[in-house]
């Protein structure tokens, strides 16, 4: 618990109507999408850098933890205060400060929600690739954070590429710019650990983003297949025929059923899955690669295909993939997200591991994937009041990443560590690779005064057999 | 052996032997004095042939307090500020291996050593390419590349070896052996130290193996040369270019002081002020074709003098010619100076100009050649009379008033010795940090990049 004169320190840096400190409010900060609950002490709105500076160095006079926080749409436990504190709230920095396309950047603060830049961009023939299916409430600060992913970076990549420079206040209020406008410049790459760093190196005060012209023309094909592996190799065959489409979503029977209770997307409830196809480039190639990816999903005994007519259709196609945790939500409130990622031909091979992995756990798993990038979300439902499903759900996700590892993937591919895979950590990495991660976050961070407890496992543990598996296979 | 090394430097070199076997050892200046850098013979060079070995070489250099100069195919060497001592070349020539082709997962592992034409020819194989394509990429290593964030015409259409690397293995300074990232091609699991490692010019560990991602070779490609009797109209239409849905591969700029040789090879000459733009583009068939189609019209409604479509062996010598601009202006003197101007991409025009004035203003001539779509521009002089200083320190105050930087990459050792190599930033203390973090007794790379700023 912190002192109350730090509440009234921290209240004549930004006013009394940018402090929240009573119990309610405290708990509308405690959790994310994981089940863990822990209450952070205070939360400030940040307005500026000077402000931010300010803050982390009272912070770190007094050694008080700080988690950095976007929307909080966060889904693996980055933004829960475990060890309490000051929550930074970044949502009143929301002013896109510069677009420029002739030279192609974006200059944002760290509190603009993504689809608020992208309806900026819209107009001008531009966007920013990253579309994480969260876009219409997550920042692009909580984007960096977590080095968010999304269906078009299949064609475009992550958000990695697509930061330039970052202005960010460390833990003692010193102000330091890694990367930079322009595209070459002096010096280590610092952009590299501070992205998807989790909130625990620092915190971002400006971003400065890359953005590309709008592809020509672009077509939404759904293909809908009576087996799931058929539609897994389907993937696995167009991407290995060399066509790189925008984005490819896979969803399995279950998944169009929830969705369809509370979006009505068009999706089939009949269907083992369905592939959401979306291609894009310059018209005159665009009917070619439909065509070629249609032969590809013939050969691969697809049911039906169909192709949007219309705006209204690909919208409605598109509404149901973004919206498929809501749904599952809707249903069912608690359920476990997999994020694990496997080489891209592996992914007929990993569904069918997790068909597997839930019928020997007795789990309901819904799938749905970023299938171009052989990243899995398998949601894995259970009734919160039983133990035992509970157990058997943490079971399952555990063994779905180790079998994810074991393919040769990872244990996550956009949505982080957090506090949810500390412990799967380890199936993936050496004492000696953790170490490493240590020293970047000591070189930061050196007090752990931002965002602590969070991706590393404790220190001297040996690793789990995952991993000597993993290096065998 | 030097009699002035101390016994314990003396042990540690007998002990490379028994790491990596007497015949991948060299010693006494003689043997090693093709590797000499920055004026430093190296009293060792080892060739290790595993990243194990690479890390028993290392941990016993950090105790014997040795440095190591990480080396690849050695053409980055003489490049940003110097070393400060260079007592062991590590040398990763041995460890030119494919270590696992995934042509269906468009992946390759690679030990670092590999060169990168060597790759290329056993991925074209298979009908894959890694769309990294720097300078000297016919002898310069994978590892070194990735060293030295090292990129090329391609970073337009495919981004940048940052984008391209997708896990890295590599020996840190203390001797420890790290893998970030994997083979698949999102992943958030932990810090992300690959991104460090790249452009990290072998100071915080030696990169000893990597995945990259691949791409099917393309069906088709073309190359546009088209010449342009007013700069201004060249950029003018690169601007109108970069707006349009087209994705070129490669948007490249020569002055007609650099592209004598290129002009000719397209049947052409360039006067004084004539420039000569570049435009690949590669892909399927129709895409191609579209682009060639659209490129032509811009260029002609932006004033072109001449516009030469080259396609197969003719666009191959062609593009040859522009990629040997380098090597040829470099070596055309002792005193030569080679820079890169960073700046904002609209501002490139500027930048070509004021690099005009200040030839003008200083009677050198400086050749420009550019990456138009990233915002980079390669200038090359050479000068006796002294002025070399006077006119870097120029360059450096044009591309700053643009909001970029000029950095110097090659220059007689007298100079990089004695010039201030990197511009102000504020984030020098914590990269600072860093390097003394991971490499707390400084034998790795010793003075270069944030260890210059000692």
């Amino acid at each position: 618990m912190i002192a109350r004169s730090l509440i009234k320190d921290l209240t004549r840096i930004v006013g009394k109507e940018n402090i929240l400190a009573d119990l309610k409010d405290l708990i509308s900060y405690s959790y994310d999408a994981t089940m863990r609950q822990e209450l952070p002490d205070v939360i400030v709105f940040l307005h500026s850098t000077k402000e931010t500076s300010a803050i982390m160095k009272l912070a770190h006079r007094e050694k008080i933890p700080v988690v950095p926080r976007g929307a909080g749409t966060n889904l693996s436990g980055g933004t829960i205060p475990v060890k309490g504190g000051i929550v930074l709230e970044t949502s009143r920095m929301n002013r896109i400060l510069e677009i420029n396309t002739a030279n192609r950047r974006a200059v944002v603060e760290p509190g603009v929600v993504n689809l608020d830049l992208q309806n900026a961009l819209a107009p001008l023939g531009y966007f920013y690739p990253p579309d994480p299916a969260s876009q219409k409430s997550s920042t692009l600060g909580g984007n960096i954070g977590e080095n968010a992913g999304g269906p078009m970076c299949l064609r475009y990549g992550v958000t990695s590429k697509y930061v330039c420079g970052i202005e960010i206040v460390l833990a003692d209020g010193e102000v330091v710019n890694v990367g930079d406008y322009v595209e070459d410049f002096p010096g280590y790459d610092l952009r590299g650990p501070f992205i998807g760093s989790e909130g625990m190196l620092g915190v971002a005060t400006k971003l400065v983003l890359h953005i590309i012209p709008k592809p020509e023309a672009s077509q939404t094909m759904l293909a809908i297949f009576n087996h799931l592996e058929d539609s897994g190799q389907a993937v696995s065959d167009i991407i290995s025929a060399g066509i790189i489409p925008g984005a490819m979503e896979l969803l399995d029977q279950k998944m169009c059923q929830v969705i369809e209770q509370s979006v009505s997307a068009g999706y089939p409830t009949d269907a083992a899955g369905i592939l959401l196809i979306e291609v894009a480039g310059l018209a005159d190639t665009l009917e070619k690669q439909v065509r070629e990816i249609s032969q590809i999903c013939q050969k691969d005994k697809v049911r039906e295909l169909r192709i949007a007519q219309t705006n209204a259709e690909r919208d409605a196609l598109w509404k149901g993939r973004r919206g498929a945790f809501g749904s599952v939500a809707r249903i069912c409130p608690p359920y476990i997200v997999c994020d694990g990622t496997v080489p891209r031909n592996k992914l007929p091979e990993a569904l069918h591991k997790v068909g597997e992995i839930a019928e020997k756990n007795k789990v309901l798993i819904v799938n749905v994937a970023h299938a171009g990038d052989g990243n899995l979300h398998p949601l894995i439902l259970f009734d919160v009041n039983n133990q035992e499903e509970r157990k058997a759900a943490k079971k399952a996700g555990q063994n779905i990443l180790d079998a994810c590892v074991a393919m040769g993937g990872t244990i996550s591919g956009e949505h982080g560590i957090g506090l949810e895979k500390i412990d799967a950590m380890r199936s993936m990495f050496d004492p000696a690779d953790i170490a490493a991660m240590r020293q970047v976050k000591h070189v930061f961070d050196p007090d752990d005064i931002f965002n602590p407890g969070k991706m590393f496992p404790p220190e001297k543990e040996a690793p789990l057999p995952a991993k000597e598996k993993a290096a065998q296979g | 052996m030097n009699k002035t090394v101390p016994p314990e430097k003396q042990a540690f070199y007998q002990k490379l032997g028994k790491i990596a076997g007497a015949e991948n050892v060299l010693t006494g200046a003689k043997a090693t004095e093709s590797y000499m850098v920055d004026g430093l013979t190296p009293q060792a060079v080892v060739c290790p042939a595993s990243t194990k070995q690479v890390a028993s070489i290392i941990r016993e250099a950090n105790e014997s307090r040795v440095t190591i100069v990480p080396w690849g195919g050695g053409s980055k060497q003489p490049v940003g500020p110097c070393l400060e001592a260079a007592e062991t070349v590590l040398c990763l020539k041995n460890m030119n291996q494919i270590i696992e082709l995934d042509a269906s997962n468009f992946t390759v592992q690679v030990q670092a050593g590999i060169v990168n034409g060597e790759l290329q020819k056993q991925l074209a194989e298979k009908n894959l390419f890694f769309p990294v394509d720097p300078l000297y990429a016919e002898r310069s290593t994978i590892g070194g590349e990735i060293a030295a964030s090292a990129n090329g015409p391609r970073r337009i259409m495919y981004g940048l070896i940052r984008d391209l690397v997708l896990g890295i293995t590599a020996v840190t300074p203390t001797g420890d052996i790290t893998h970030t990232g994997g083979k698949t091609m999102k992943n958030v699991a932990g810090l992300d130290l690959c991104r460090m490692y790249i452009g990290s010019w072998g100071t915080l560990g030696v990169i000893t193996e990597a995945v990259l991602r691949l791409f099917p070779l393309p069906e088709a490609s073309t190359g546009l040369y088209i010449i342009f009797p007013d700069p201004e109209d060249a950029f003018r239409m690169v601007g109108q270019l970069l707006n349009s849905p087209l994705t070129p591969s490669a948007i490249e700029l020569v002055d007609a002081v650099a592209g004598v040789e290129v002009a000719e090879t397209i049947g052409s000459s360039l006067n004084n002020s004539e420039v000569l733009l570049i435009v690949n583009s590669e892909g399927v068939k129709d895409d191609v074709i579209r682009h060639q189609k659209e490129i032509k019209t811009l260029a002609e409604a932006n004033k072109a003098k001449t516009t030469i479509i080259l396609e197969g062996e003719k666009a191959s010598r062609a593009w040859a010619a522009y990629r040997g601009i380098h090597e040829a202006m470099l070596g055309a003197s002792p005193s030569a100076l080679q820079g890169k101007a960073s700046v904002p991409i609209s501002k490139l025009g500027d930048m070509g100009q004021q690099v005009k004035q200040i030839s003008a203003r200083q009677g050198v001539a400086i050749g420009v050649t550019a990456h138009c779509g990233n915002g980079i521009l390669y200038t090359y002089l050479s000068d006796e009379s002294g002025k070399l200083v006077r006119i870097a320190d120029e360059l450096k105050q044009a591309a700053a008033s643009l909001g970029g930087f000029f950095l110097i990459e090659s220059a007689p050792l007298s100079f990089r010795k004695e010039a201030d190599m990197l511009p102000p930033r504020n984030d020098y203390q914590l990269m600072r940090r860093l390097k003394t973090e991971f490499d707390p007794n400084n034998i790795l790379n010793p003075g270069r990049l944030a260890g210059g700023l000692y």
